[in-house]
């Protein structure tokens, strides 16, 4: 995965650039735990869904520190000068989050892919992590032992809304035949139904997703991601001044190699999957 | 005292000429009045400083534009499934309202399924409906039945509305006097006949204006079959809203429901206004 270090340095240079764009030079790049830019100065405030999964987070339970997010809010918490326990969570629902308005945290962190028309109306920190898509079917299904986009194409597919696989399945493999759930449940409901051939995921939801919530499913292939996709990144109110602070010291705990660490401790795949590229 | 006669005749009473006071004031007032209310209201509206992110965010045309191709495509199916639906139900819940409605106790058994069919369905959300259907059916991998999402929501949509419908269909049956009934017996009809030929034709027209309801009820809740993956208006318009993070795409789908309905709620006026005006006649 060292090969993906350079792409999530331009992305992250193109965000940045982006972004001191956007929100001017009036706003400070550091700061201290009693910043009056926080929303409760003294504390961090940090959005994530309710539910989070595996391995993203570890047993529901953000405050743990186990899984790869947290971990890296810890981390990114620790470089901005915040105690451990001065970092408090919000549960939303994904849609909560992602609303346009006042938000009741600094900033979310909740695989949110980071993308030019989003970015219009929320701002985003600078891309942390990418991921893979992974193509899940059950046993039986068509796409089992494809090999190329093509074979992949015509078998009806299913994608959760708000997830950035539809616009894979649709724009990088063309497939038509594509179904819309609600959530990933939903996806898997119509798996089990035979209602839809496959899905993808991102590799470490698939992971989780075939080792707990369809044990019978299993992970096909491995595709790359997509090239319009920049991958996700941490979610701010539209403006917020307190970007340029998280963002910078997002880059430095990138640069000092900790997320790379995180993602090999939570986030690896299985080296043996085929992986389909065209 | 006694009063003098006048001399002449008192005037008669001034003629009624006229008055543009009377005939144009009220409705100058009105008008002025929805000049100045409207007005203010949009004036508050477009100085609000919101209202450019509003704008932005709910009727940005760019993104009208954008979403409108595929949230139409979505509507064509909206409106497939909701003409489908509403054919079946009408047929399925007249056959299940007639049945309800014979008396006789040989049909008692069937009376009993009625009503049990229409406490389980019309107690159920429409919802958990198109969701067990949808899902659940078909994962039960039955050789011989269909799998498709599409049918299996559209099946939920009738059995729920089609309970609804009947005790619809039931209260027009219920409200034809008792009388037309004798009277039909008294012809020598039997219990078919007098329901088809003196009960059912002025049941149905009683309760045309709460069949326009359902119809108009039925139109919006084809939405729901889009948590089985049917991909409708409402959850094209959702896609574009999750990549976007822009709700323009949802006006758009709003837009096109108001079309397709409003002009529904007029023409449910305009026959019931011309029915009773029919109706009326006759009784005079």
């Amino acid at each position: 995965m060292s090969d993906r270090f350079p792409l999530i340095r331009t992305l992250a240079t193109g965000a940045l650039m982006a972004a001191s764009l956007a929100f001017g030079a009036q706003a400070q790049d550091t700061g201290t735990p009693d910043d009056a830019r926080l929303i409760n100065p003294g504390m961090l405030t940090v959005g994530t869904s309710d539910p989070v999964y595996p391995p993203w987070m570890m047993n529901d339970s953000p405050e743990s520190g186990e899984g790869f997010e947290n971990a890296l809010i810890y981390a990114l918490a620790a470089e901005m000068g915040f105690e451990r326990d001065q970092v408090q969570w919000v549960r939303q629902t994904f849609e909560q989050i992602v609303a346009p308005g006042d938000k009741p945290f600094d900033f979310a962190i909740n695989q949110v892919s980071v993308t030019p028309a989003r970015a219009e109306v929320v701002g985003f920190s600078q891309v942390y992590y990418q991921s893979d898509k992974a193509v899940i079917a059950l046993p039986g299904s068509p796409v089992l032992g494809a090999s190329s986009f093509a074979d992949l194409r015509d078998a009806r597919w299913g994608a959760a809304i708000g997830t950035t696989d539809l616009a894979y399945l649709e724009n990088v493999v063309g497939a038509t035949d594509v179904a819309v759930y609600d959530d990933q449940v939903g996806v898997f409901q119509a798996m089990q139904a035979g209602q839809v051939d496959a899905t993808v995921a991102a590799v470490p939801t698939a992971l989780f997703a075939t080792a707990v919530q369809l044990p019978e499913a299993s992970i096909v292939a491995i595709l790359p991601p997509d090239a319009h996709d920049e991958g996700h990144g941490l979610l701010f109110p539209h403006g917020s001044d307190l970007l340029p602070w998280v963002d910078a010291a997002l880059g430095r705990v990138i640069a000092a190699g900790t997320v790379q660490e995180l993602v090999n401790t939570w986030l690896v795949a299985d080296p043996t999957l085929p992986i389909i590229t065209e | 005292m006694i009063p003098q006669r006048p001399e002449s005749p008192p005037p008669p009473p001034r003629r009624r000429g006229f008055d543009w006071r009377k005939a144009f004031v009220p409705g100058l007032i009105s008008a002025a009045s929805i000049l100045l209310v409207f007005g203010v209201l949009a004036w508050l509206i477009a100085t609000n400083e919101n209202w450019p992110r509003i704008q932005a965010q709910f009727f940005s045309l760019d993104h009208m534009m954008t979403a409108a191709p595929r949230v139409m495509r979505g509507f064509v199916i909206n409106l497939q499934v909701w003409l489908i639906a509403l054919a079946c139900i009408g047929v399925w819940a007249l056959l299940l309202a007639v049945i309800r409605s014979l008396r006789g106790p040989w049909f008692a058994p069937f009376r009993l399924m009625v009503v049990l069919y229409i406490d389980i369905f019309r107690g159920l959300p429409a919802l958990l409906l198109v969701i067990l259907f949808g899902f659940g059916i078909p994962a039960l991998r039955i050789p011989g039945l269909p799998n498709s999402g599409l049918f299996w929501g559209g099946v939920a949509m009738v059995l729920c509305y089609s309970a609804y419908v009947c005790e619809i269909y039931r209260s027009g049956i219920d409200a034809v006097h008792e009388g037309q009934r004798a009277a039909a017996h008294a012809l020598g009809l039997n219990e078919w006949q007098v329901m088809i030929y003196a009960i059912l034709p002025q049941a149905l027209r009683n309760v045309l204006p709460s069949l326009m309801n359902i119809v108009v009820a039925l139109q919006k809740d084809v939405a729901l079959l889009s948590v089985i993956g049917v991909r409708d208006s409402v959850r094209e318009a959702q896609i574009y809203t999750a990549s976007t993070f822009n709700y323009s795409s949802l006006v758009v789908a709003a837009l096109l429901f108001l079309l397709a309905t409003i002009p529904m709620a007029r023409l449910a006026d305009w026959i019931t206004k011309r029915d009773r005006a029919r109706r009326l006649q006759v009784a005079g």
